[in-house]
Order: structure tokens, then sequence, then C-alpha cells
């Protein structure tokens, strides 16, 4: 690139980021703040503060680490952290169980249904959970799954199965029909080429599923909140709400850090793969 | 008991980080792998397992996150974990955020399962032919400790049925909370809502303004129906019929919409259109505003603050009078709903009248924010509830006794002269009257109109309730 | 493979036989995923259906037959018709800075300079976040006391001239210092929409960049010797190359955004006045809130035949415009 088109990039993508990545920033630091230096409106939100207001190079000793000691020793952050992860982890398994077949079929055995067919799939995932959370609220109590992990498990599927149906469909639309012709030429049954040759050529697509089912589950709050009661089965989305917030009263620090943990990580993740992520969406989703 | 004094200091103590890590995470995998055993996890709230004794049935009971966590860990810790032993049932209580209950109750309505008790922070008149009627209770405990206070029986009873639907378990008088020094200094009196109306200007010149909210949450519509009372602007009349577009419940309604646009114009800022339960504390603490309308988590919370001289000047009123009243509306009406689909009735039934049989701790441990429902529920009525409040050590000595003449005068029920309906339910859950008043502050509807608009949509709500022939 | 041939009974070819045919296998491997979603979605929405038709109340699951009621009384209503007039400006508002966002951004994020990797691990974060607890940091940006951008804006003396900013393109007149960024209608109106561009865009900035990734190298070689180049190039070219995927970028916004519940019920809980609810929050507060499950049942499916006519459509658009 030339110098020029270096400045102009910068001048573009910084101001981007400044604006997507503030709220985090901005996060990380009330982490740290004392109770009185949050509350006075005068003093900078953006370092810490005195009891006067006034500001010191050593700005650390006027921080404290409470609010973090708090999530996870005075609450059930933890819990609740491995708890989103179980979920996310066994509903992508599903997910993927469910999804590959599906997708497979409707793109190379279904012939001029398929497409139709997979576009069906996807508008199920229309369907507002505000609405379904009642009659679902009931299977999940015949099942016995109340208060359970398992009602999650059981129920994220319903949207992340749609979604993972029709990327999928897409992607496996775009691998050449040659590589399977040539397996099944060679006396290789229909599932074994599945299993052979397009599931290792397709691992990018399965990543991007990966990575939209887990974030799907897990940015879901409602049947969190609904099928699941008691604070130590919660995942982070409906617990951190529930315990963090008493009515009156917004812990607002504890709520900064609770939401950088997983953030961050989950942020690192999805970067890493970006470029795995970005093949198998290019393969997909319009083909 | 060692152990029960070894539960009680567990649960009300911090867990050490490995503690919880390892019961969290053990747990939360038995948890994951065998739904079933949900209930034996170990948690924060509730423990399980008395002493070692295996306890013979199962009370559960869902309830709010109650604004002053000190109580909670007392009624969990303590109350619950007592009583549960002496009736030989395991008792279990979940809390969570007051503006989820409604949500939680109908999933467990849809379900036909979940607790057997069910307290809601308003009169959850919406949900009740889902409940057993519980007039048999009512009638036990008035028995024994006297008449109820009107407030709980119009909030719990439906003439239309002529049953009580739930049990009232408590309520929040809405006292007024100022900073003394600020109105000493202004000159200003909260005697009239006429003063206040005068007064604003002043404390907003001050830098201090009033912070009476028009948002969508409890707060606002707690202390605007209070208003409509004080103006004569009822919304239903004592058949629970729909009044305010008519007579002198409209002339009312337009003369409080009129002294809160002047009150917003000349002493308000926008904040109070934006604010959620917790903002008006927030603002009060941080030494900003200089009033505010809110049941006594406020200067609960000052006084925890560690901010002595915010704590020592913050004194308690009652509502400022009317032209025709001085009334507010309760801030919060407890009352506990037993699900027709409740697993242990019986035990469910026992409970809440043994609670309301000796509330006096319920009454202590919450800071005064509970209040009995049956008066005479804390032995010797108000005036034992009069010394105890009176008796707070925080300054001013004595700041607490006016909540308690607010309890005995100045506290009605929403929907007043009429019950606690599904419409007035319904009202408040749409947030129909910070709608109205938020409209005319801020210039986008006369206030003639705005009662108008009002008025038909109440109406629209009763026509439908009334086909379900709960009003 | 004579072998493995010798191996198969007469019976075990004929099932081998069986799988091998599409009229079999595909329907085979359609079925767990279609038994599951009508399990689990569609039974479920056949009963909300049912419910909207009837007036049920207080979270029971059957009422008495009402007929369209529901839907006209909904419609009678402003406070409805104002929910569903926000959603559509609040999807339509978020997705067009998503797209102009996006396809700006993800024009310079294929270049390669130092810092790539850190630009774009920040861009990634909103996306990252689970939205309910990325709200929730929002509300304290916006915070009636506290806000950040209050105080930062009154730090830069920037705060009057905002106001009379504001005043003079009629967005908001007689605004106050500190601005209320969620208590006066249309400011808030216009939070709410920066706060979905916000955390949509990183993923449509993703998406972008894949359509870019599938331009084929021939049509970049093509169109340096054909001479295009800078603006002409991005309007003859990229564009309409892009077109497929920007398609798809802003359906996924779209339904993302409509069918959001979290961020308004978080940020102004459908205040001021209600001036900011959405058909989805709409619908909880009467349906759940108050109790009236059937009227809830009926807002919450307003919005569902518009959503499918969009989907079908964009896709049916995306899919012409590839193959052209």
């Amino acid at each position: 690139m030339t110098r020029r088109q270096t400045i102009v990039t910068y001048l573009v993508v910084v101001p981007f980021a400044i604006f997507l990545a503030f709220p985090f920033f901005f996060a990380l630091i009330t982490t740290f703040k004392t109770n009185l230096d949050l509350a006075n409106v005068q003093h900078s939100p953006y370092t810490y503060n005195d009891l006067a207001g006034k500001l010191h190079w050593d700005f650390w000793n006027y921080a404290t680490f409470e609010h973090v000691r708090f999530l996870f020793e005075d609450t059930n952050y933890p819990t609740w952290l491995l708890n989103t992860a179980i979920v996310g982890g066994a509903v992508v398994a599903i997910t993927l169980l469910l999804a590959l077949p599906a997708g497979y079929a409707l793109a190379r055995l279904a012939g001029s249904w398929g497409q139709g067919a997979g576009v069906a799939i996807f508008l199920v995932y229309l369907v507002p959970p505000t609405l379904l959370f009642l009659p679902l609220s009931r299977l999940v109590t015949q099942l016995g799954l109340k208060d359970s992990l398992w009602a999650l498990i059981l129920v994220y599927p319903s949207f992340t199965v749609p979604f993972a149906t029709w990327l999928l469909m897409g992607f496996f639309k775009t691998i050449p029909p040659e590589l399977e012709e040539a397996a099944l030429m060679d006396g290789a049954s229909r599932l074994k080429a599945l299993r052979l040759i397009v599931l290792p050529v397709s691992l990018p697509g399965i990543l991007t599923v990966v990575i939209f089912a887990f974030s799907l589950c897990v940015n879901e709050f409602i049947y969190a909140f609904t099928f699941i009661s008691s604070s130590e089965q919660r995942t982070i989305s409906a617990g951190i709400p529930n315990d963090l917030i008493r009515g009156d009263v917004f812990f607002w620090q504890s709520l900064m850090a609770a939401t950088l943990i997983p953030a961050i990580p989950l942020a690192l993740l999805y970067n890493a793969f970006l470029d795995r992520f970005i093949k198998g969406f290019t393969g997909g989703a319009f083909r | 008991m060692a152990d029960a004094a070894d539960e009680v200091a567990r649960a009300g103590s911090a867990l050490t980080r490995s503690d919880l890590l390892r019961k969290g995470t053990a747990a939360a995998f038995a948890v994951s792998m065998f739904g079933g055993l949900s209930d034996r996890a170990l948690g924060v709230y509730g423990p399980l397992k008395f002493a070692k004794k295996e306890l013979s049935g199962e009370l559960r009971i869902m309830t709010w996150a109650h604004f002053v966590p000190a109580y909670d860990k007392w009624l969990d810790g303590t109350y619950a974990k007592q009583w549960g032993e002496a009736n030989d049932v395991e008792v279990k209580i979940d809390h969570i955020n007051n503006a989820l209950l409604y949500g939680q109750g109908a999933a467990e309505v849809a379900a036909q399962s979940g607790h057997d008790l069910f307290w809601f922070i308003s009169p959850p008149a919406s949900f009740q032919k889902q409940a057993i009627p519980v007039t048999d209770l009512v009638q036990e405990v008035s028995k024994k400790v006297g008449r109820m206070a009107r407030v709980a029986r119009k909030s719990t009873y439906n003439p239309k049925t002529k049953q009580f639907y739930g049990f009232p378990e408590t309520y929040a008088p809405d006292p007024v909370q100022y900073r003394r020094s600020m109105l000493q200094q202004a000159g200003v009196s909260l005697r009239t809502w006429d003063d206040v109306r005068q007064g604003a200007a002043k404390l907003k010149q001050l830098g201090h303004p009033v912070g009476l909210g028009m948002s969508n949450e409890i707060d606002s519509n707690m202390l605007l129906t209070s208003l409509l009372y004080c103006y004569g602007g009822y919304i239903q009349n004592e058949d629970n019929r729909i009044v305010i577009g008519q007579g002198a419940n409209r002339r009312g309604a337009i003369q409080a919409l009129q002294v809160m646009k002047e009150i917003y114009t000349n002493g308000m800022s926008d904040e109070v259109f934006a604010w959620t339960a917790a903002s008006n504390n927030q603002a009060f603490l941080a030494g900003r505003l200089s009033v505010a309308l809110n049941a006594i988590s406020i200067v609960r919370s000052a006084e925890d603050s560690g901010n002595q001289a915010l704590s020592d000047d913050t004194w308690l009123a009652s509502i400022p009078r009317g032209p025709v009243q001085r009334l507010g509306n309760e801030h919060v009406m407890g009352v506990y709903l037993i699900w027709k689909f409740a697993k242990n009735k019986e035990a469910a039934q026992k409970y809440v009248v043994d609670q309301m049989l000796a509330y006096e701790d319920h009454f202590v441990q919450s800071k005064f924010y509970n209040f009995p429902p049956w008066t005479n529920s804390v032995e010797g009525g108000f005036k034992t509830i009069r010394s105890l409040a009176t008796k707070d050590p925080h300054k001013p000595k004595g700041k607490y006794s006016i909540l308690t003449t607010i309890a005995e005068k100045y506290t009605t029920n929403p929907g007043h002269p009429g019950n606690s309906t599904p419409v007035m339910d319904e009202i408040y859950n749409t947030f129909l009257i910070p709608q109205m008043f938020a409209q005319v502050a801020q210039g986008k509807s006369s206030p003639a109109d705005a009662v108008s608009a009002f008025a038909t949509k109440a109406q629209q709500i009763y026509r439908k309730w009334h086909n379900q022939k709960l009003v | 493979m004579e072998a493995q041939a010798a191996r198969w009974t007469p019976t075990r070819r004929r099932w081998r036989h069986a799988l091998e045919s599409r009229r079999v296998l595909a329907p085979l491997l359609i079925a767990p995923a279609v038994v599951f979603m009508v399990l689990v979605v569609g039974v479920p929405l056949v009963w909300a259906i049912y419910l909207s038709f009837t007036d049920a109340v207080g979270g029971s699951l059957s009422g008495h037959w009402i007929g369209f009621d529901n839907f006209t009384n909904a419609w009678h209503d402003d406070n409805f018709r104002r929910a569903l007039r926000n959603t559509l400006i609040f999807t339509i508002a978020s997705q067009a800075i998503v797209v102009v966002g996006a396809a700006v951004l993800s024009n310079f994020l294929v270049r390669d300079f130092r810092g790539k990797w850190i630009i774009r691990f920040l861009v990634v974060l909103p996306w990252a976040a689970p939205v309910v607890l990325s709200t929730i940091i929002w509300l304290w940006l916006l915070d009636s006391l506290y806000s950040v951008v209050n105080w930062t804006l009154a730090q830069l003396h920037l705060d009057h001239a905002l106001v009379w900013l504001l005043g003079a393109v009629h967005l908001e007149e007689g605004a106050q210092v500190p601005l209320q960024w969620l208590g006066r209608p249309n400011l808030a109106l216009v939070a709410i929409t920066v706060v979905h561009a916000w955390r949509i865009l990183p993923f449509a900035v993703v998406i972008f960049i894949a359509g870019r990734a599938s331009i084929p190298n021939e049509v970049e070689d093509a169109s340096l010797i054909d001479g295009a180049t800078g603006l002409k190039k991005l309007w003859y070219v990229d564009l309409p190359l892009q077109l497929p995927i920007a398609l798809v970028a802003v359906l996924f916004g779209i339904v993302f955004t409509a069918v959001d519940f979290a961020v308004v019920y978080i940020l102004t809980h459908g205040g001021p006045f209600n001036s900011t609810q959405v058909l989805p929050t709409w619908a909880y507060a009467v349906g759940i809130d108050s109790g009236s499950l059937g009227a809830g049942a009926a807002i919450s499916l307003f919005l569902f035949p518009l959503l499918i006519v969009v989907t079908v459509g964009m896709l049916f658009f995306a899919r012409r415009a590839q193959v052209s």
C-alpha cells in the first residue's frame, strides 16, 4: 500500500474501532472504581479519584478490586459461566448432529424442493421467543426438566438448527459434486462419501455454524430466565441481571466486570478463527 | 444447635472462593447431568437439608429480591429454617428481580407446575383464576389478631367472586424523603402540593431539584397515583367502574396534571423521564435530589453508604396534602398466591398464617420496610410499631415515627376507592399513568385530552376484564 | 474390492440400495431436524396462533374464541401503532447505518496494515458480548445522571452546542443539559438505533469481508485492464458483485433487530411514556405483565408475516443478483 493509502486506512479504521470498543474500554475502567468515587458526579469517570476528587499519578491506589471479588465470591458467577459453557457446547453438538445431515440432504439429495425447504426451515427462526416461552414452559415441566440446564439444551436447538441447516445447505452446495461422484464411482456409499470426503472439506462451514450457534446460545435470555428459577442453575444472561440488579440497586462495577469476562475471550476466539470463518461464509449463505 | 448456627453463618456470610467453586462446579455438573436432582444442589439461598434430619415435606416459595438485602438473608437463613424445622418441612425460597415476577408467574401457570407460594409485588388480580381462594385463611388470622387493614382488604378481595384471591403478606408505605438542609436553605415546605409546586423552582435554582419520576417504572406509577388521589382524580369508583373521565374526577385529574407540568417545567429536568426504579435512589444518594417519593430504601441506603452527613440530613415526611385530601398509594403490596397446582398446599397455607400471627420480627428485620397487613400481627398494633420505629438509632431521632402515621392514616390501595382489580393491574403494567403525565409535562398533549385518552383506554381494559367476569 | 463384494449378502445389498436412493436418504437425513422443529417450535407456534384468537388471561393455556378482536383492538390502540412504527424505524434506520458502515469498514479491513489484528479484535467485541450484558453497559453509558457521554461532551464544551443543533434540526426542541438520552422520546429513538447498529456492525463487517473474498481475482484483473479504478470501480464493479452478500447481511440484521426484546426492555422499558415500545416489548407488557395473554399473542404475531415476506423476498432477490 502506498503511504497515502495507509494513512487513509487508519483514518477510517481507527474511529470505527473506537466507536465499537469504547463501551468495553469504559466498562474496564468502571470495574475498579470505588463506590464513593463512582457516585460522585463531579469526579472524572475515566480515572480513579480520591475522596476530594483529585487525580493522582499513582491512580491504582484509588482503585479497588472489591467488586470483582464480590462477583466471584458472593454471587454464583463462576457457576453461571460454567453453565453457559455447558449449554453452549451441548447445543452446538446437537445442532451439528441435526443440521449437518439435513443441510447435506437439502443441498444434494432433495433436488428441486431443496431450496424452498431450506428457506422454510430458516423461517422457523423468525418465531418470537416472547411468544413461545409459555407453551415451552409447559413442555419443559412435563418432561421434568424444569430448573435444569437440560431444559435449555432441549429448547435452544429450536432456533440454532433452522439457522444452521440453511447455512450448511448453502455451504454444501458450493462443494463441487465431482468430489463425491469420484468416491461414489469407487463404490463408496453416500453416507461414507459424506463422512470421508465432504466433512473434512466443509470444516470452515462447520466452524461458521459453531460460532453462530454458540453466539445465539450465549445471547438468549428469555428461556434462560423462565425455565430456571434457582440462582445456581442459571446461565450468565439470566443470572447477572437477576442477582446484580436488586430492585433499587445496580451493582454497576460488578456488572461491568461480569460482561468483560466472557466478552474478551470470546472476541479473541472469534478473531483467531475469523479467516477460517470467512471461508466458511463465502461458501454458503446465498447460493 | 451447632449445625444450625453453622448453616446460618454460612448462608449469611460470604463463601470463600474455593468453597463456591468447589460446590458450584460440582453442583452444576451434577445438575446438568441429572436434571431431576436439581433440587438437591447447594446454593447461597435456601439450604435444603436441615441439620442431619431429612424433612418429610417440601415448600417452595418464589419471592422478590427484597430492596433491603439484609431481610432476605434473615428470611432464608433464620426464619424459614426455623419454621421448616418446627413443621417438618423443607423450605426453599427463590428470589428474583421484582420486574420479572409476572413473567415467571405466567410461565408457571402455563406449565401448571412450579412453586407452591408465589409472591407478587402488587395485587396480582390477573392471576386470580389460577390460585385457590384464601378466604378461610384470612378469617382464621382475623379471628386471632383482629381486623385486617383496609389497604390489604381492598387489595386482595374480589367483590364479584366474594373471595379473597390472595393472601396479603406486607405493604410498604410511601413516604417523602427529603434533604432538610436544602429545603431550609430554599425556604420550601412540603405541607401541600401547592407548596411543592412553588418550591420546586427555588430548589432547582439551588441545584437540587425535586425528583418525581414520570418513567416506565414502579416508583413513578405509585407516586403519580398518589398525586391523583390528593386531587380527587380517582380512576375507579367504589364499584370498580372507570370514572376518571367524568365530573369531579376529571377535574381533579386535570388539576393534578397541570400541577405536575408546572413542577416539571420550573423545577425538574428531563431525567425524570428516563428513570429506572433505582434512578431516584441514585440521584438522591449522589446528593443531587432534594426530594423523592419512595419507600424507605433510599434513606436506608443512605445510612449504609457511609455518608453520615447525607444520612443525618435525610428526613421523612408524609405525602403533601392536595385540595381534596392527603392520601398516598402503598409502594409495595406483597400478596401471596397459592397456585391451584401447588404440590404442598397445606404447608403453604400454614406458612402464610403462621407468618401473620407473629409479624414483629419481619417488621424489624426489614428495617421497617414490611408493614403488617393485620396491624395487630405486631402485638400492640400501631402503638408498638410506632415505638419500635421511634427507637431507631439513626439521626434525627424519631424520624421513622412518621412512617407509622403514614401507614395508619395516609396509605391506601391501587384503585382507591375501589378494589385492586385486574384493570388496575393492567393499567400499571402498561404504564398508562406515567404516560399520561409525561405527555402533558412534555407539552405533547393538553391535560384535558390526556385524561380523555386515558379514560378511553381504561374503559377498553375494563370491558376486557369484565368479559372475564373478574370485575 | 472383491473381498468386500463377497461379504455382501443379498439382504444387505437391498438395504444399501435403499439407502442410496435419494428418495429414501433425503427424508431420512432431514427428518431428525424437521421432527425436532415441529415438536419444539411448530406445536407451540400453532398454540400461540390459537391463543391470539381467544381471550385467554393470566398465563392459562386456553380461553374463549373471540375471532379477530385481539387484532382489531390492537390496531386501534395508539400504543400498539407506535410500537409497530418503532419496530420499523429501529430496524430500517439501524440497518441502513450498518450497511454503509460495514461496506466502508470491510473495504479497509481487507488491506494489510500494522495493528490489523488488534483492530479486528476491537471490532468484533460488540458481537462477542452477550446482548443483555452489553446493553447494561450502554444503560450506564447513557445514565440519567452519570452518563459518560454527557460528561465528555461537557468537558469538551460541546454539550450546549449539541443541544442547539438538536433544536435547529427540529429533532429535540427545548432539550436541556445534560441530555437525557433515554428520557426524551426522539433522543431515545436515536440511542436505541445506535445501540442496535453498534451490536450488528461487527457481524455485518465479517459478512462483507467474506463477500469480498469471494470476488474472483479475474474480476480484479479485468477491471484493472479496463482502467476502472477508485470510485468507478466501486460503483460499476464492486457494489454489484457485493450485492448478494450485502442483502444477506441486511437480512440477518433485520431479523436480529426486528425480533429484539432485550435492548429496548433494558434501556428504556418502552419509555419515555411508551414512546419507544416495540412489538416484542409491548406484547410482553400486555400479554405477560398485564395478563392479557390472547392480546399479547396477537401483538407478537403481527410481525411474523411481515418478516416472512421480507425474508423470502430478500433471499430470492439475492439469488437472482448472484446468478446474474
